[in-house]
């Protein structure tokens, strides 16, 4: 007769709402889901042209989601890229520049991959810090699209294809949104099926046992400046084709958005915990606000206002930052405790 | 793995949702429509009209703060119901802003484009919505005209042209070398004052002004100063009897940038644009040489009053009727009527 002993760690969870409970503990993007459901309840009841008008909100959330996307893939390492806006106008510039279309986006995505490059060769070889490295390349990027562009924008030779590109192509759908759909379908496969994507979760976690455990930390940290830098650029080409004209300045308030909607959808700045899914609420979010603010007329200031409350709100929230209030509390509480004993 | 299929499942959820709305949308849509069409008949009976005004600069910049309550003041009076936003001059936004204006289905739109030469595509939506447009402040592409109803604003062109010509009859039979401070690059009245400049320099006075260095300033004091600052130790201050500025804040900076330098600004010929609070007491002490008179007021109002005619059927599209086309006047100032009534600053 034989007997097995087993050590269990934890309480095993096996009725439904236990379970529940768990998997929601696990997920990072609870508080995207309830800002998500609070803005689209609000909105509903104030401005239902937002769901009337769809193809718009599609729209905003998709030139808000794209660059956040790749993003992302950066930012679940533990790292930066605030290059992307810079990428994103030179891109389109490098794009308007070429008279062939299809050449002009192969050059654009060209761009984004070789800037990739660059920024990963900064942080993993160099060792540069992220911020540093991508905010140098931001001055260099933007500065190299005025030189190209000769500081004004840059028309498309064809202009009607530019046009035809911003129509609907699948029932209300522009390309836009199509291509961000599949960017997101692909980069949360990447990121939660593919064994490399996985990794970046090590790597931006505990960066030591990434490289303990015989993680390619520097080839996984290439691979994330890719991503971004190529999003980025590809957000530029949809940009330029859409407006048929590459404009120098481009991007300058999509980076902030970005971040926004990657912090929104509960990924840690510091690497490790995230998602793509919760990028896509933290965009949809966002969007969504800003077509219901714009539709009413609010102001930029008063809209800054909102989107800064909600970023506050979603990093205040974060469950790390609560349970080390709760325990500042806890200790003040007993402190004043024993003194009074 | 049960993370991801976690994951997968949200998105699915938040895809069937939205596709659900999106099918409640599709089944409201002809209504909404019916009733805007219901709301347009009421309009053209003398109730409010609904127009979205696309802007890109509000009360973040001098210039919107006193161009906005005059316009909202003349569409109070018109029965026009004013939607207004602010792209911070990011084209892209803009344009997004465009997209949920034409959703919208208001009367009519009045449209400042924050970059002339990414705005079509936003015309053909709104000429395809048959939503007629009204630009102002800055003019679009010539090719671009047919799809509009008319501008109203400033000869941006015309004003750097008129800065030129003052700088050439101060300059008379001498020979001087200036440097000049730009707006913000890739911006349109940027591009186009400093065109204008440049261009009847060239035509007008092309021995006599040499423009040395140029420089954006982004329409900002500060940063103008450093600019003007930099470009003096480039060319040698030796070299510089002048300075053109695009806008009066610049300009400011330009002449702090001088008497950093320890040089008086009443020594050089200095021209710039706008007639502000900042350049007006420049020109009555002598700095600066000559600006030209810009009225916010005039331009806020007047976008409303072409919107109008464009929706009343006064003007049509294209700009084919004198009535397309209003030009704020635009005179110069210098020491001899700095004070005068009909140039008195506005922003």
């Amino acid at each position: 007769m034989s007997s097995t002993n087993s050590i269990q760690i934890g309480q095993q969870e096996t009725s439904f709402w236990g379970r529940l409970r768990l998997t929601l503990a696990r997920r990072t993007e609870g508080r995207g889901v309830a800002l998500l459901a609070v803005v689209l309840v609000v909105v509903a009841f104030t401005e239902p042209l937002v769901f009337t008008a769809y193809p718009v909100s599609l729209g905003r959330i998709a030139l808000i989601g794209l660059v956040a996307l790749g993003l992302t893939a950066v930012i679940l390492m533990g790292e930066l890229d605030l290059s992307v806006a810079s990428t994103l106008a030179l891109s389109g510039v490098v794009m308007a520049m070429i008279p062939d279309v299809a050449l002009g986006v192969i050059a654009a995505l060209a761009v984004g991959l070789v800037v990739g490059m660059i920024n990963a060769f900064l942080v993993a070889i160099v060792g540069i810090n992220s911020f540093i490295a991508t905010l140098g390349m931001l001055f260099a990027l933007r500065g190299l699209g005025f030189v190209l562009s000769n500081e004004a924008p840059v028309r498309m030779a064809n202009t009607d294809a530019g046009i035809a590109f911003g129509l609907p192509l699948l029932g209300p759908l522009t390309p836009r949104v199509l291509i961000f759909i599949v960017a997101f379908i692909a980069l949360q496969i990447f990121v939660s099926r593919v064994k490399a994507g996985r990794e970046f979760f090590a790597v931006g976690g505990n960066r030591q046992a990434a490289y303990d455990a015989g993680i390619p930390v520097k080839r996984r940290i290439f691979t994330g400046f890719l991503i971004s830098g190529f999003v980025a650029s590809l957000a530029g080409a949809i940009n330029t084709l859409e407006r048929t004209a590459a404009d120098p300045t481009a991007g300058s308030t999509v980076l902030l958005a970005s971040f926004a909607a990657a912090i929104i959808g509960g990924n840690y700045l510091k690497g490790g915990r995230g998602s793509i899914v919760g990028t896509l609420i933290g965009a949809t979010a966002l969007g969504v606000l800003q077509v219901a603010l714009t539709l009413t007329g609010v102001q930029v200031p008063v809209q800054q206002i909102f989107i800064g409350l909600i970023l506050l709100l979603a990093v205040t929230t974060d469950p790390a930052n609560l349970r080390a209030v709760l325990g500042s509390i806890r200790s003040v509480r007993q402190g004043r405790l024993k003194s009074q004993t | 793995m049960r993370n991801s299929r976690i994951g997968l499942a949200t998105a699915s959820l938040i895809a069937v949702a939205g596709l659900t709305l999106s099918g409640c949308a599709a089944a409201d849509e002809t209504e909404a429509v019916s009733t805007d069409s219901a709301a347009s008949t009421a309009t053209t009976a003398g109730d409010t009209y609904e127009v979205y005004a696309l802007l890109p600069q509000g009360n973040d910049q001098p210039y919107g703060t006193t161009y906005l309550p005059p316009m909202e003041a003349k569409a109070a009076e018109l029965g026009i119901n004013l939607t207004i936003t602010n792209s911070e001059y990011d084209g892209d936004k803009q344009a997004s802003e465009c997209e949920v204006a034409v959703a919208a289905q208001p009367d009519g739109i009045i449209l400042w484009p924050a970059l002339a030469d990414t705005i079509r595509p936003c015309l053909e939506a709104a000429n395809a919505a048959g939503i007629p447009v009204w630009i102002t402040n800055a003019d679009v592409n010539p090719e671009d005209t047919e799809l509009t109803y008319g501008y109203s604003g400033t000869d941006s062109y015309g004003q750097g042209a008129a800065s030129a010509e003052m700088m050439c009859e101060f300059v008379g039979d001498n020979s001087i070398g200036i440097i000049q401070i730009n707006g913000l690059t890739g911006n349109s009245v940027a591009t186009l004052r400093g065109n204008g400049f440049k261009e009847t320099i060239a035509s007008t006075c092309p021995d006599n002004v040499e423009i040395l260095a140029e420089q954006p300033g982004n329409w900002n004091k500060d940063e103008s100063q450093i600019a003007a600052s930099e470009m003096l130790t480039a060319v040698g201050v030796e070299n510089v009897g002048g300075m053109y500025a695009a806008d009066d804040s610049m300009v400011a900076g330009g002449i702090d940038a001088f008497k950093a330098r320890g040089l008086d600004p009443k020594d050089y010929i200095i021209t710039s644009i706008g007639n502000t609070f900042l350049g007006n007491p420049l020109v009555a002490s002598g700095e600066l040489m000559g600006t030209v008179f810009q009225s916010s007021s005039w331009d806020g109002e007047n976008a409303v009053v072409g919107i109008y005619r464009a929706m009343t059927g006064d003007t049509s599209l294209g700009r084919d009727d004198d009535a397309s086309v209003l030009y704020m006047p635009n005179p110069t100032v210098t020491i001899d009527n700095w004070d005068a009534a009909d140039v008195t600053p506005e922003w």
